[in-house]
């Protein structure tokens, strides 16, 4: 097949899959095709990377593109995707069989999330900066539907916090990029075809006006920082993770908050080259150095088990931020490498979170004791994706997180390291003494103990081994495209 | 047109634009708040038709077309639509009294332009004062939106901050693409649609304005 319709087809799919769901009534067909059309999204995601690492980047008419950034998070949503699709096979017979979910709404809810994914996979792959702009703003309108999906009053109102906040907040991300594209046409000298393409700005970035392009990524920063939960624009994010219905909110702290930073990494890019490193970096710094301290004092305090990993997310975009911030070769590549890493993590420990909250009826961690008795997998698979979340080897975020104060060390930004190292240990402490509590000890009678079934744990067990492998062995190929991705964002 | 004349008219358009959004956080009633912004559109969309005449590019003219029908039309009447379906009191309650917000709102006007007289040769690819204006609606948008705790006024707001963003783009060399233009036009429709669902959503089973929900915190 073409590559260029590889590019087409991989967003198309989803899209194709969701409006056929609309058309099936049966919960069977429904969630083959969920998870059939996930695993089709992940073998395009691989396709595509074996194109781009073989040939280098691809585009399809200028509007798509993809490189080695794009690959990295393409196969982040493919993974992702497929991991959720296993796990909701669990999640739903529980959620019908409490009656949570209403049977006739199922159409809807895969058609939803398969939109869902569709949109993500169009940010990722835009060339065109406006189409990142579009899709992006998608993302928004249809898993706003999802975080609300369930109806209640806590679902809405925090669907109507994260729909109208993310939008006011992407709507100066639109702002940042007419200026970036305002610039840009002023360069050239007219509007030339493909003047509003990420690949054609970078080109002639050195020559673009510092001045408008300072405004402009003050804006895209603020707008696109606010998808992504940076703090202080965070406030929707730990309701809207957690009010949605649990596969939705792994896919939104997994995926859907990396997707904001690509388009800040698309825009950092741009700004590093127009106005040099140093502002731009800056401003990563103060939103990812604000982000790591305010999600603190919240994740320690915290009882409600989603809360805790949603405030959790905005630590860990900051973390992200932090590294892009300090720089240089090795805080990009780690930067980047946190991405994978906290995205295979956190959609693993919301999936088993969701499993927990099924099996004791609240979400109150002061509730939840001794899940390794009557979950052992589950149990565990909880321990070790907390113990990731922390920072400690041998899992994947470990090493992420090493790179990322090993740049800062090498910038000298010694006070920043040092406050990061001091939140770091903090949340380990406070983390550790959460899960610990909901793992050990004796449950209450009350507590499912319905014994684990094997294809959703599949989903889960997908996810640790990612968590896992990267934890103890970098693969080659994946080194390969994070270095030349690093490349193309440090030039 | 010449382009001199083009100028002065956007400059006459921007003027009229910011007062808009002024008149829409002074606004004391609902049903005012959304008259204003379908003004405001009506600007948006003559200014377009000024751009297209100057510079020759269709593109503007459909783009001023498509202003019209949807944000001067369908936009507000679907506002309206909602109001009078779900009943609620139209006075506006405003966090901060409103004298203080247009004191505030006065500040970020002469911010906006301030910032724009420190930008260098690059004006040039911007006709007129688009850029300040265009900062400027965006900013007084934000201000709607924070200091009225109504749902539909916050949705007000939204619409104005997305004139302002597409003023400044119409005058950027000869506006964005027009695929480009169109789909940003689809996606505001679309989550104003969403909006208005949970709007509803929450009228149906509590008896409370959605922005007025403060349960989750911590």
């Amino acid at each position: 097949m073409m590559t260029s319709s590889l590019l087409w087809l991989t967003p198309l799919l989803p899209f194709a899959v969701g409006l056929a769901m609309l058309l099936v009534r049966d919960r069977r067909v429904l969630a083959t095709l969920d998870v059939a059309g996930s695993l089709a999204v992940l073998g395009l995601t691989l396709a595509i990377t074996g194109r781009v690492v073989g040939g280098g980047p691809v585009s399809a008419l200028g509007v798509l593109r993809a490189d080695d950034v794009a690959v990295l998070f393409l196969v982040l949503i493919g993974l992702l995707a497929v991991a959720v699709s296993l796990a909701t096979l669990g999640w739903m017979r529980h959620q019908l069989a409490r009656g949570q979910m209403r049977a006739d709404r199922l159409p809807y809810y895969y058609a939803l999330v398969h939109g869902f994914v569709a949109t993500m996979l169009v940010t990722v792959l835009a060339d065109n900066l406006g189409i990142l702009w579009i899709a992006m703003e998608g993302t928004t309108i249809t898993s706003a539907l999802l975080v609300g999906f369930h109806g209640d009053k806590h679902g809405l109102e925090a669907a109507w916090k994260y729909i109208i906040v993310t939008t006011i907040g992407i709507s100066f991300g639109l702002f940042g990029t007419v200026l970036v594209y305002g610039a840009a046409a002023h360069a050239q000298g007219g509007v030339l075809a493909g003047a509003m393409n990420w690949s054609s700005i970078v080109a002639i970035a050195p020559r673009l006006d510092p001045g408008i392009i300072r405004i402009g990524f003050i804006f895209v920063m603020v707008g696109y920082g606010t998808k992504a939960g940076l703090a202080p624009v965070h406030m929707w994010l730990p309701d809207a993770h957690s009010q949605a219905p649990t596969p939705v909110s792994a896919l939104l702290s997994g995926a859907l908050i990396k997707c904001a930073l690509f388009g800040i990494i698309r825009f950092h890019t741009i700004a590093r080259a127009a106005c040099g490193p140093a502002f731009s970096q800056g401003l990563l710094l103060t939103f990812g150095l604000a982000s790591v301290v305010v999600a603190t004092p919240f994740i320690l305090a915290q009882h409600d088990l989603k809360r805790l990993l949603g405030y959790h997310s905005v630590e860990h975009v900051g973390i992200i931020a932090l590294g892009l911030g300090f720089g240089g070769r090795l805080g990009t590549y780690g930067a980047l490498l946190h991405v994978i890493n906290h995205g295979v993590t956190k959609a693993l420990v919301f999936l088993v979170a969701g499993d927990a909250i099924g099996r004791y009826g609240t979400r109150d961690m002061r509730l939840i004791r001794g899940l390794l008795g009557i979950a052992p997998l589950a149990g565990t698979l909880m321990l070790m994706g907390a113990f990731s979340l922390a920072g400690t080897p041998p899992f994947s975020i470990f090493i992420s997180e090493l790179m990322v104060i090993q740049a800062g060390i090498a910038a000298g930004r010694y006070v920043m390291v040092a406050a990061f190292l001091v939140v770091v240990v903090l949340i380990f402490a406070g983390l550790i003494h959460h899960v610990g509590q909901m793992v050990f000890g004796t449950a209450a009678a009350g507590a499912s103990r319905e014994p684990e079934s094997a294809v959703p744990m599949l989903g889960l067990l997908l996810l640790a081994a990612a968590m896992l492998l990267l934890g103890v062995y970098m693969p080659g190929g994946l080194d390969h495209v994070l270095v030349r991705a690093t490349e193309i964002i440090v030039g | 047109m010449s382009v001199d004349l083009a100028t002065r008219l956007i400059d006459v358009l921007g003027a009229l634009l910011l007062f808009s959004t002024l008149l829409i956080l002074a606004a004391g009633q609902l049903f005012r708040a959304i008259y204003a912004v379908a003004v405001q559109s009506v600007f948006l969309a003559i200014a377009g038709a000024v751009l297209g005449a100057a510079t020759g590019n269709p593109d503007l003219w459909i783009i001023a077309g498509i202003t019209i029908v949807v944000k001067a039309v369908l936009l507000p009447w679907l506002l309206i639509w909602v109001v009078r379906r779900i009943q609620i009191p139209r006075e506006i309650e405003s966090v901060i009294p409103i004298n203080a917000t247009l004191g505030l709102a006065a500040g970020i006007v002469v911010l906006a332009f301030r910032l724009n007289a420190s930008l260098g040769p690059v004006r040039q690819a911007i006709t007129g004062n688009a850029l300040p204006v265009g900062i400027a609606v965006i900013l007084l948008g934000v201000l709607v939106m924070a200091s009225r705790r109504k749902a539909l006024v916050q949705m007000v707001g939204l619409f104005a901050m997305e004139n302002g963003i597409f003023f400044t783009a119409m005058a950027v060399s000869q506006g964005m693409p027009l695929i480009i233009e169109v789909g940003v036009i689809l996606d505001v429709v679309l989550g104003a649609l969403v909006m208005g669902i949970l709007v509803l959503r929450v009228r149906s089973s509590v008896d409370t304005d959605i922005a007025d929900l403060e349960s989750l915190r911590g």
